[in-house]
């Protein structure tokens, strides 16, 4: 257990999505085990105490973007209802604590959230997350909850603007000081065709590995395959993007096997793609701003209420494709597959980003550092533009 | 609930106390508590009961929740026993009025009991007696959706099955044996009621949030998952795993395996979907002439276990059990034992004969109907059989997974996989994979996975929802059929009380620590390596610390008997 904390208190730093000190877990055995900032583990083992689950964690996020949405929520409010998919998916809502709601038994009140849901905000405090089965699990939930908050404070902004006066202040740093460029830069890839088991294996750790730290993915979401020689290799479902090694599945295009019945949940999205395309690396992460980006949309009067999953329409995020369709066997993959042909890329509304390479994985990583940075360079022209045009200017172009 | 006497003939419909809902929900819950008692009795006592109960969800379009469970006092292994079944005669069961039916006493001569929404009656039944499943089916199913039992109920074989008529059985612990000990041919169910849901909209939300899970889950609608090609989908990972019993557990990989996968069943018999009552799923594959065919541990027992790679003969020994109404796993774990004992499995086409043995008691049969515990003790080889609290293990070694290890052991009705499935985070990495060969945390990963399965048997859904869903969304489904709110912390609170209440009865029958523990092979003598994976022996001293652990933190004694011998007067 003190292993598992000291590995995920590592990550949560790594990522960046959690404050320099203001990290604290708990885990139940047949005892409790605590690590971390000693007034947040506390909290985290009290509050597991009330609950039947194995792992907690509490953290300060190192953005306050959390923090300000549950400031900005309507009074009487008390969930974030962010609409990408993870939190649509596997959250359903995000519940939070007002600061004065905690009162004289706050792990009370926040295993009364937990009690229903994977992840809560407290205001003043920050995000928890629980795991049921392993500690890694709360840190995903944590970092669930943390992806969300971050693309729904994003396109908050966009449309209403800032609404508490020290929201300008706190986004411009996050700007100048917290956003760093995506890019392929320093990293090394290895030239395709790949044929070599091994080697293919090799580079696929690589590659995921690549995608967390330059920040094109949180560690346990997104997925990534290479196919040669008639099988997909393909990270298996549930698996850190930056701990691949062990956790990627060879699955042959005849199904002769279902050995790879492990593979990641986007494994027919894969295969179409190769069959449209012919390509022999894919690539499949959840940056931020093109996450948010997908989700805005102008188009006035729409009689569609589902957008993520009953749009018809492509619509353009430069020269990349966005389409509707859900994850899984949810249509997600017919969808990629009929746009992903022209560019090599494609975003998936409220959800991620495909790309591919021909040869090898320089051209998809390269491709999808670039969808990113054009969309955050779109996100910041059009916040600009509305800030210019002042209080009143609502809609996203 | 309808209340059935055999002995008197007396039937009666009673109300069930709302407050026993609200602690036990339904199914296995509200069964272990009618329990309450009797859990003492005899297995063939005439006074023992036996259950059939829906849960709350059941009639509903709930996903997967068309089941019930069927609970008594298991004659295979002496413990609480319950089974959780699907097919459509647990939504029968909702729409002829009722929540549960309770079978009590022993009828003079052979019957079969018809119920439907209008009344119930006792059908006389000496012209099914000795009859085969498919037969009885067959016999009565114009009066609605059959239960049954085979000759090997008939006859007290302690691994025999009630079969339902599409197939699906209550299976495992022998509750065939004590349906048949009450010369209870077959139950009978029709009607029409539908079953009232409080909060549509609320339902509905609930229910598209489970089905978007589904659609997520590679195990469930991935293109290589169980709804594609069934359970048999496990067979090739646990062949890479190195983790499928071979020759009663002496190895752990069968280099034959691959003639019995889900793609080889697919490709010789068209394995077409088939699904219990509304089931999306629809993880039953059926052949094209209408033949059930076998699950992933029976075919990895009847094949790997048996050292047979023979499909055509697995399809064959699946089909005879289903119509002898026999549980496929315990069968072929004695036989196995049986040839290990006299140093030959046995051949392909001696297996069904050896199986209408055991149905009918003939021969070695009557011997081999006792299940492997009493089997290999009668042969002076106590160590041959493969078995925790007398329950025959299925197709997972236990060297490969720890988790399930220890849950073979804690598990209230002896060796089985399904109480805490551990294979779904060790193997299926669903919710989150956890390390296979490692112990630590399994004690609580185990002790909570018990409670929410107890759980979902009490509402009562099928626990391949759980590759995709979780309890979240099935509280909310609850909570959309009851107009009441409910949360997973809740339900996991009540699957608590009925793990404690189970295994408080079987401590009063006498279980102790002691039983909760595997066969000494699996602590001595490797698994098969290979491929770069090691499968050493299990460590028998950290085995024994995690299940001190376990015991800790269900609030037992590190002897794992009750610390409050008053336990059970605290229950509602």
């Amino acid at each position: 257990m003190r292993k598992m904390i000291e590995k995920y208190a590592v990550k949560l730093l790594r990522d960046r999505s959690a404050a320099p000190g203001r990290v604290g877990f708990a885990a139940q055995d047949d005892r409790m085990v605590e690590g971390g900032a000693p007034d947040l583990s506390r909290l985290a083992a009290d509050v597991l105490s009330r609950l039947s689950c194995l792992g907690m964690v509490a953290a300060a996020p190192s953005l306050p973007f959390p923090e300000l949405l549950v400031r900005r929520s309507p009074a009487g409010s008390s969930a974030l209802v962010p609409l990408d998919t993870e939190t649509r998916t596997f959250l359903h809502d995000i519940p939070f604590l007002r600061r004065g709601e905690l009162g004289a038994d706050p792990a009370g009140k926040i295993a009364a959230l937990l009690s229903n849901r994977k992840g809560a905000i407290a205001e003043g405090i920050g995000i928890f997350g629980a795991g049921t089965v392993t500690l890694e699990q709360a840190y995903i939930h944590y970092s669930s909850v943390h992806h969300a908050a971050y693309v729904k404070y994003l396109m908050d902004v966009l449309q209403d603007g800032f609404l508490l006066p020290e929201e300008e202040e706190a986004f411009q740093a996050f700007r100048e000081e917290h956003l760093t460029a995506p890019s392929a830069e320093g990293l090394h890839f290895r030239p395709g065709p790949l044929e070599e088991p091994g080697e293919i294996l090799a580079e696929i750790a690589a590659i995921g590995r690549y995608t967390v730290e330059r920040g094109l993915v949180d560690s346990c979401f997104g997925n990534i395959s290479y196919r040669a020689g008639g099988t997909i290799y393909i990270s298996q479902t549930a698996a850190a993007l930056d701990e691949l090694a062990g956790c990627v599945d060879p699955v042959p295009d005849d199904n002769r096997s279902t050995a790879g019945i492990t593979a990641s949940s986007e494994l027919p999205a894969h295969r179409r793609i190769y069959e449209a395309t012919g390509a022999r690396a894919i690539l499949h992460g959840h940056p931020k701003f093109a996450v948010a980006m997908s989700m805005l949309c102008g188009e006035e009067g729409c009689p569609v209420k589902d957008c993520w999953k009953d749009c018809p329409r492509v619509r353009m995020l430069g020269d990349t494709p966005v389409v509707a369709g859900e994850i899984g066997a949810g249509g997600l993959a017919a969808s990629v597959r009929r746009v992903i042909g022209a560019s090599g890329k494609a975003v998936v509304y409220g959800h991620g980003v495909f790309t591919v390479g021909r040869e090898g994985f320089e051209e998809a990583f390269r491709a999808m550092a670039g969808v990113e940075a054009m969309c955050r360079e779109e996100y910041f022209r059009r916040l600009d533009a509305r800030r210019r045009a002042g209080p009143g200017q609502s809609k996203s172009e | 609930m309808l209340v059935v006497d055999l002995t008197s003939g007396r039937m009666r419909r009673v109300e069930i106390p709302p407050e026993l809902l609200s602690a036990y929900l339904g199914g296995r819950g509200l069964g272990v508590r009618m329990l309450r008692g009797p859990h003492r009795l005899s297995p063939f006592d005439p006074a023992m009961p036996l259950i059939f109960a829906t849960g709350p969800l059941c009639g509903t379009p709930a996903p997967t929740s068309a089941r019930l469970s069927v609970v008594s006092r298991s004659p295979l292994t002496g413990t609480a026993y319950d089974c959780s079944a699907g097919g459509r005669f647990a939504f029968r069961l909702r729409a002829a009025g009722l929540f549960a039916i309770r079978i009590e006493g022993k009828s003079a001569r052979p019957v079969a009991l018809a119920v439907t929404s209008a009344g119930e009656e006792i059908l006389p039944a000496d012209a099914l007696w000795g009859k085969t499943v498919g037969q009885a089916v067959r016999a009565l199913s114009g009066r609605g959706s059959v239960a049954a039992i085979g000759p090997a109920g008939e006859n007290g074989v302690l691994f025999s099955n009630i079969m339902m008529g599409e197939g699906n059985a209550v299976g495992r612990g022998g509750l065939g044996a004590v349906m048949g000990a009450k010369n209870l041919k077959a139950v009978v169910l029709d009607g029409d009621l539908p079953t009232p849901i409080a909060d549509r909209e609320r339902f509905d939300r609930a229910r598209a949030d489970v089905m978007r899970l589904f659609r997520a889950s590679p195990v469930i609608f991935g293109e290589l998952g169980i709804s594609e090609y069934g359970t048999p989908a496990l067979v090739d990972l646990m062949h890479q795993r190195r983790m499928a019993p071979t020759s009663n557990f002496r190895r752990t990989v069968f280099d034959g395996s691959g003639a019995y996968s889900g793609p080889a069943i697919r490709a010789a018999y068209g394995a077409e979907k088939e699904g219990c009552f509304g089931c999306p799923i629809r993880c039953k594959k059926r052949a094209s002439d209408g033949r059930p065919l076998p699950e992933y541990e029976t075919v990895s027992h009847f094949g790997a276990l048996n050292d047979i790679s023979d499909l055509h003969a697995i399809v064959r020994s699946n089909d005879a059990c289903n119509d002898f109404g026999m549980d496929t796993i315990s069968a072929a774990a004695t036989l196995s034992a049986w040839g290990e004992s006299r140093g030959r499995f046995p051949s392909p086409d001696e297996v069904v004969p050896l199986l209408a043995d055991i149905a009918f008691r003939r021969g070695e049969g009557d011997l081999l109907a006792q299940g492997s515990r009493r089997m290999a003790e009668a042969l002076g080889r106590p160590e041959l059989s493969m078995s925790v609290k007398s329950l025959e293990l299925p197709a997972y070694d236990p060297r490969g997974a720890y988790g399930m290890a220890l849950a073979y052991c804690t598990s209230n009705r002896g060796g089985c996989h399904l109480r805490a499935y551990p294979v779904s985070h060790e193997i299926l990495r669903k919710p989150i994979a956890s390390d296979r060969f490692s112990f630590s945390g399994k004690a609580r990963m185990i002790k909570i996975a018990e409670d929410v399965n107890a759980a979902v048997d009490s509402l009562v859904a099928c626990k391949f929802a759980f590759f995709g869903a979780s309890l979240e969304e099935y509280a909310e489904l609850l909570a959309g059929v009851t107009g009441e709110r409910h949360v997973p912390q809740g339900l996991k609170e009540i699957g608590e009380r009925i793990c404690l209440t189970e295994r408080f009865y079987n401590a009063e029958n006498g279980f102790i620590r002691a039983d909760d523990d595997l066969p000494a092979r699996f602590f001595r003598e490797p698994g098969s390596e290979g491929d770069g994976i090691e499968v050493p022996p299990i460590d028998r001293a950290r085995f024994g610390e995690e299940l001190t652990k376990y015991y800790r933190i269900r609030g037992l004694s590190d002897d794992g008997s009750f610390p409050d011998p008053a336990f059970l007067d605290k229950q509602p």
